[in-house]
């Protein structure tokens, strides 16, 4: 990888740092942020749009829903995106793999928990350093400096950013590249250990896919849905979007009979009036 | 006196500060703190002439503030609208009274954004974009780019926009009893999209033989489980962890770190691969 191209990736991950990205919170960090948007651009940079999407495919799966409640985060997407996915690629890309394969995607899974996990660092480290920004803002406020707001909110954090975001992704991308390279060429995907490492990387989407749904489930009975969903999938083949559609069968049912309940079950849906854009 | 109002440039301005600088500075301290100070400066310029005055209101702010961000939209534009009522001489607005909405809007919001927004919502466009993504198709991250994010402007100006006008009678939009059953409605349908995103994302196999058939052949595990109900293994991985962090209160990472090592003893021994 080039110094330029490693450059370009510790600006987006700059842009699109977890939670305090500097492009902000919809477009920085749930948008360029997301392993598969990442993705995109990444691919972009090096030069292999359609490569670089599939290895981040799995590593998105790992991370489909990434809530952050009080500001405790279970993984650090920025890692997973701007230092994960091109490592992987390169990684997988060395080795000769089928990007679409099992073992692609098993290696890309593992990158993707493991540089989620450990950059969870990186997040802790921005917090911190912005703690520094607050600290002078604070003193200018009771100054009576209240102009003062924007280069706190918006300004010194980029400091932050360039440190925390842009430094070790652009080293590590930049360095990492050529080592994982070399590691990679010469390896065979028979021995156990590796083999034993593709087989996390199939177990460890399970996880993700369960923290997923804890944001969803909040009594056992839920769990009924959830199975039914899964065996509308394994069982008789349904795609997502399918899926999607018999869902919200359900869910019109069940909004319907819980208005019904609600309006003494006389009147039905008569009050239908507001469709929320949510 | 003539009554102060508010223009549309700078509630504009106050929006965007907000969609865009909410989490900009954030720290485990204070959070969304300065975002919100940030987005209410040019209100309070606009509504108090004096700079003691500014000073002062500002100050209404300063305290801890925390939710999901883009649902706390809402909490913006009601306190928009309170702080013009009270720079037009309403005595019942105090300092403790916003706070008070502040404080009390905050978690529940939290709540509902972090379960339909960060929970469903986005899991949902991801997951049709992953179906678009199929193959290394540009056509996936594309199409959530795009509607992910002309859906939650509108949403987030709509709430912004609602708030200010509707006060705090604002959130009955959000917790009241039709948008209560509508929320858990959605809620279920993300309930079985889970469902599916596990039986089609993740796969776990296992090439353990537990016997040879007449023919010699090689009786697997898997397949017997397969018969029963099909990709059973994976599911009870699925649940396996979602038991461990709901129920057992293991955080995720513990809960990756467990996996880790059990897929590699698995692998090893023979189970799992």
């Amino acid at each position: 990888m080039s110094l330029f191209q490693a450059i370009l990736i510790g600006i987006l991950s700059m842009c699109a740092a977890s939670t305090i990205a500097c492009l902000g919170t919809t477009v920085g960090n749930y948008t360029m942020n997301r392993p598969l948007v990442a993705g995109l651009l990444v691919g972009i940079v090096m030069g292999d749009v359609s490569g670089v999407i599939q290895v981040a495919i799995p590593m998105q799966v790992m991370w489909i829903a990434l809530v952050t409640p009080g500001g405790t985060v279970a993984s650090d997407l920025r890692a997973v995106s701007y230092i994960g996915i091109p490592l992987a690629y390169v990684g997988a890309k060395a080795a000769g793999m089928d990007f679409s394969g099992p073992e692609a995607q098993g290696l890309a899974s593992s990158i993707s928990a493991m540089t989620g996990v450990i950059g969870i660092t990186l997040f802790y480290g921005t917090a911190m350093m912005n703690l520094i920004w607050q600290h002078w803002g604070w003193a200018q406020l009771e100054k009576g400096n209240i102009d003062c707001l924007g280069t706190v909110d918006v300004i010194l954090p980029l400091i932050s950013h360039f440190v925390l975001s842009f430094l070790p992704c652009t080293l590590l991308c930049y360095f990492g590249a050529g080592a994982v390279e070399q590691v990679f060429q010469n390896l065979n995907t028979d021995v156990w250990y590796i083999k034993a490492i593709l087989t996390v990387g199939s177990l460890l989407p399970a996880v993700g896919i369960a923290i997923l749904l804890k944001s969803v489930v909040s009594k056992m009975t839920d769990l009924i849905y959830f199975l039914f969903g899964f065996a509308l999938a394994a069982s008789m083949g349904l795609t997502l979007l399918a899926a999607t559609a018999v869902g919200a069968a359900f869910a019109l049912v069940n909004y319907q009979l819980t208005m019904s309940k609600a309006n003494g079950g006389s009147g039905g849906s008569d009050d239908f009036d507001d469709e929320e854009d949510i | 006196m003539a009554e102060k109002k508010i223009s549309q440039k700078t509630l504009n301005t106050s929006f965007w500060r907000w969609w865009y600088g909410n989490l900009t500075c954030f720290s485990q301290e204070h959070m969304q703190t300065f975002g919100y100070m940030w987005s209410m400066l040019p209100i309070i310029k606009e509504l108090y002439p004096t700079k003691e005055e500014q000073i002062e209101k500002l100050n209404t702010y300063s305290p801890f503030f925390n939710t999901e961000p883009q649902i706390g939209g809402l909490v913006v534009g009601i306190t928009a609208g309170l702080e013009e009522a009270r720079a037009n001489g309403a005595e019942d607005i105090d300092d403790e009274m916003i706070n008070g909405i502040r404080a009390g809007l905050m978690g529940p919001l939290a709540g509902i954004g972090d379960s339909l927004i960060v929970g469903t919502y986005i899991p949902i466009l991801l997951g049709i974009a992953l179906g678009f993504a199929e193959g290394g198709s540009a056509l996936g991250p594309l199409f959530y780019i795009i509607v992910w994010n002309v859906t939650e402007i509108l949403f987030e100006r709509f709430i912004y926009k609602k708030g200010y006008e509707l006060g705090g009678t604002a959130v009955d939009l959000l917790v009241g009893e039709q948008a209560t059953a509508f929320r858990e409605s959605v809620i279920v349908m993300g309930q079985v999209i889970v469902g599916a995103m596990a039986a089609s994302w993740v796969s776990v196999g296992s090439p353990l033989v537990i016997a040879k058939d007449s023919t010699g052949a090689d009786v697997l595990l898997i397949d017997k489980l397969d018969g029963a109900f099909p990709k059973l293994l994976t599911c009870i991985f699925v649940l396996l962890a979602w038991f461990l962090m709901a129920k057992k209160n293991m955080s995720p990472v513990k809960v990756l770190l467990l996996y880790v090592v059990i897929g590699f003893v698995g692998s090893v021994l023979g189970l799992l691969g």
